[in-house]
């Protein structure tokens, strides 16, 4: 007799099958202690390496399991986003871009964080414990969701050697915010009367693309000394003193490019081509976040890293009037989204990994591209290490000098003027459209008070 | 007699109606049709899971009226629907245009057309991200191979292609153009060698010959052909998103997005999923007509070649 027929091979097929659905809630069960997370991916190897090493030092620790994502930097937004909308969510993830962090805050969407920062509270930065916090507008109170991890600033990077093929001196560059930009106007000038046709002096991102716009403005708002555009109780103010720092700001970044000591490319750029640009020595100086600049040639070319190119903290460049610049801080927290199955693992990895030894090690194996947000940690031999041109300036901007959190931490309508370019928009009219800096402003102004009127927080 | 008997006498017997279980079950019996709900389940599962459900979803998310309102009302919406509409009516003529034009050159016979066919096809072979990523950096005004070339071989100061909005937006069509022309081309290269010599032979005797032949024999049998691939690339062309997203990023300014892009930007970079969905939902009203019509042709087409 046949062992089977069509009839019995068909009821056996659904048969396996559904014993196969049924099965799977118990293999789930058996991994309850294994946890997700996302992490964005490092601008040089070592950076996931860091990560990587942390994260297995934590499952020998703890016999748990961390099934570790890494993520290139520009998908990972969509990755989260697609994540909460569709409520399918690890158990940690960086808040990449860093605003996430607030705008979903916004809606209820992380879980409370404070008992894992509180381990650590007394170690971080009042800026770091800052930016770790956000307002919720369905509890309409403001709470930490986030657990700081790194912080970055935005610092400028320069070339020494094409200054000095400029026939001019590095050292000699003048200490207050416009003449020192303008030092960089005369080396642009001195190159092209040398017949040097394809270097630029500045490179600024006047373009509509990616964080790295925003972070210019904000540095050159604060430059001219317009610093709290947002109040730390998440109120709007554009006062004069606001106002007329914009127009500074606005003038002098988008006249830089119409007066064409910026690349014309540079009006489309996106968050990496600059870097390129800039490796490409295309340009002298340029503004940008972290030290991916200066790291990400370290290995490969040395000399570069230790002879060739400089890092400008923007205590370096005072105000006007000398005063020390205050430098906006993006930080890096880990967000436990709502819906995350394993929030007891994902807490408990977190008090591990913002321990100052594992921060410490994580941040300095990624060869110092993100600041620590702890300052102890910034009295190490690696950030006091006086062979190293950048790292000292770097630090002291970043979290020994005064600095402050990015100020969609006081209200996410910061955002979505960020998302929506609205500083963009300003610097583009005036360095492609011709437009006069003050009608820039006032309707850059205009559209960032109606963005915040979908924003209205009620108790700080 | 009454008329009404001789109606019923002539009128077929009524078909005894069929009930559900017949119906659902068709003709087939016993284990038939349990082989064939077998085999259709996968693909129903399929269906429902990638198809069914994601457009349910989307349509559910661009549900609210008041989204349109915002997306009306948002200027690089307003330049993305005039970018759009370039892109498309240029993209489609142009290029289904040439592949008509170039078909018949690779119809001549010799082995040096077969080479050239070969290497014709290369950028339709070629994977499109790094392929629109290259042009992308081509294109870059100070170091890009394009002016590098213009510099050193006629001393020439080319433009920054992508920074300004047409220049930009001409950029993508003509990428778009290089990457696609050589699909339409086979295809159209298949749809001239369908065509039975006997017909051509018949038409040289009657002194069809040169662009006689080619406007009353070879045109009016592709016709049917070009007219249905000019709707799917149409279709195809309205959903485009790697040309623009890498060459031009949607730059300067946001000035050269098309729907697609501005749907991803809105959803993922303002982190408005619903917003985005708004933005490609506005295609429909063009789609659903298109895709109508295209259904329609398909069924003519296929008796006319």
């Amino acid at each position: 007799m046949a062992l089977f027929r069509r009839r019995s091979l068909l009821q056996g097929s659904f048969g396996l099958a559904a014993a196969g659905a049924l099965a799977r809630p118990y293999i789930a069960n058996a991994q309850a202690k294994t946890m997700t997370m996302w992490f964005a991916q490092g601008f040089v190897e070592d950076e996931d390496v860091a990560l990587r090493k942390a994260v297995a030092e934590y499952e020998k620790a703890s016999g748990n399991k961390v099934e570790l994502s890494i993520i290139p930097f520009a998908p990972m937004r969509q990755k989260i986003v697609s994540a909460i909308t569709s409520g399918v969510v690890p158990d940690v993830t960086q808040n990449n871009p860093g605003e996430i962090l607030q705008l979903y805050a916004w809606q209820d969407k992380w879980i409370e964080t404070e008992d894992v920062v509180e381990t650590q509270r007394a170690k971080f930065s009042r800026t770091a414990l800052s930016a770790a916090q956000a307002y919720n507008d369905v509890t309409k109170k403001r709470a930490f969701y986030g657990v700081p991890i790194r912080g970055a600033c935005v610092p400028c990077h320069t070339w020494k050697s094409l200054v000095e093929s400029a026939g001019m001196n590095l050292a000699e560059r003048p200490r207050t915010w416009d003449a020192y930009f303008d030092f960089y106007k005369k080396v642009h000038d001195n190159l092209r009367k040398k017949g040097e046709r394809r270097v630029y002096g500045l490179g600024f991102q006047v373009s509509a693309n990616g964080v790295d716009p925003a972070n210019l403005f904000n540095a050159f708002m604060h430059g001219y000394g317009g610093e709290g555009i947002v109040t730390p109780d998440g109120k709007l103010n554009l006062d004069d003193r606001i106002r007329t720092a914009a127009i500074k700001a606005c003038e002098y970044l988008g006249g830089a490019y119409r007066e064409g000591y910026v690349p014309p490319s540079a009006i489309n750029w996106n968050d990496a081509d600059d870097n390129n640009a800039f490796h490409a020595k295309l340009m002298v100086m340029d503004v940008d976040g972290t030290l991916s600049t200066e790291v990400a040639v370290k290995e490969k070319h040395p000399e570069w890293y230790f002879d060739e190119i400089v890092t400008d903290g923007l205590l370096y460049p005072t105000t006007n009037d000398g005063k020390p610049v205050t430098s906006l801080i993006g930080m890096t927290n880990a967000v436990i989204p709502k819906g995350a199955k394993n929030v007891a693992v994902a807490k408990d990895f977190l008090k591990f990994f913002i321990q100052p030894n594992v921060l410490q090690e994580f941040i300095e194996t990624g060869l110092g591209r993100w600041l620590p947000t702890m300052p102890e940690l910034a009295k190490t031999a690696f950030w006091e290490n006086p062979k190293d041109p950048h790292l000292k300036g770097y630090v002291q901007q970043g979290l020994l000098g005064p600095t402050q959190p990015d100020y969609y931490v006081y209200n996410p309508a910061m955002a979505e003027v960020y998302a929506q370019h609205v500083y963009s928009k300003a610097m583009i009219a005036v360095a492609k459209k011709g437009s006069k800096a003050t009608d820039a402003v006032d309707v850059a102004f205009k559209e960032i008070k109606e963005i915040f009127a979908k924003y209205p927080i009620q108790q700080s | 007699m009454t008329a009404a008997t001789v109606l019923d006498v002539d009128r077929p017997a009524p078909r005894p109606r069929r009930s559900f279980w017949r119906y659902w079950r068709g003709n087939l019996k016993g284990s038939e049709f349990t082989w064939a709900l077998a085999f259709s389940v996968p693909y129903i599962a399929v269906f429902l899971a990638f198809v069914a459900y994601p457009v349910s979803y989307g349509l559910w998310m661009g549900s609210d009226p008041a989204l349109y309102s915002d997306v009306f009302s948002d200027v690089i919406y307003q330049d993305t629907v005039v970018n759009t509409l370039i892109f498309v009516a240029l993209g489609v003529n142009l290029k289904l245009f040439l592949a008509l034009l170039l078909s018949g050159v690779f119809m001549r016979p010799g082995w040096v057309t077969k080479v050239m066919l070969m290497l014709f096809v290369l950028p339709w072979a070629v994977p499109q991200l790094p392929a629109f990523i290259s042009l992308h950096w081509m294109l870059n005004g100070e170091w890009g191979l394009l002016n590098n070339a213009l510099w050193i071989l006629g001393g020439i100061e080319g433009p920054s292609w992508l920074n300004e909005r047409w220049t930009a937006l001409g950029c993508a069509i003509a990428s778009h153009l290089w990457k696609w022309t050589p699909f339409w081309t086979v295809i159209l290269l298949a749809g001239r060698m369908s065509i039975p010599q006997d017909i051509y032979d018949a038409a040289k005797v009657d002194g069809a010959t040169g662009l006689n032949r080619f406007l009353f024999v070879t045109f009016p049998l592709l016709a049917n052909l070009y007219l249905v691939l000019t709707l799917l690339a149409t279709i195809f062309l309205l959903g485009d998103f790697n040309t623009v997203f890498f060459v031009t990023g949607g730059g300067p300014n946001n000035e050269t997005h098309l729907l697609a892009t501005l749907g991803i930007r809105n959803a993922f970079d303002l982190a408005r999923p619903d917003l985005g969905v708004a933005v490609v939902m506005t295609a429909l009203p063009v789609l659903i007509p298109l895709v109508i019509i295209l259904m329609r042709k398909l069924k003519t087409a296929e008796v006319q070649l």
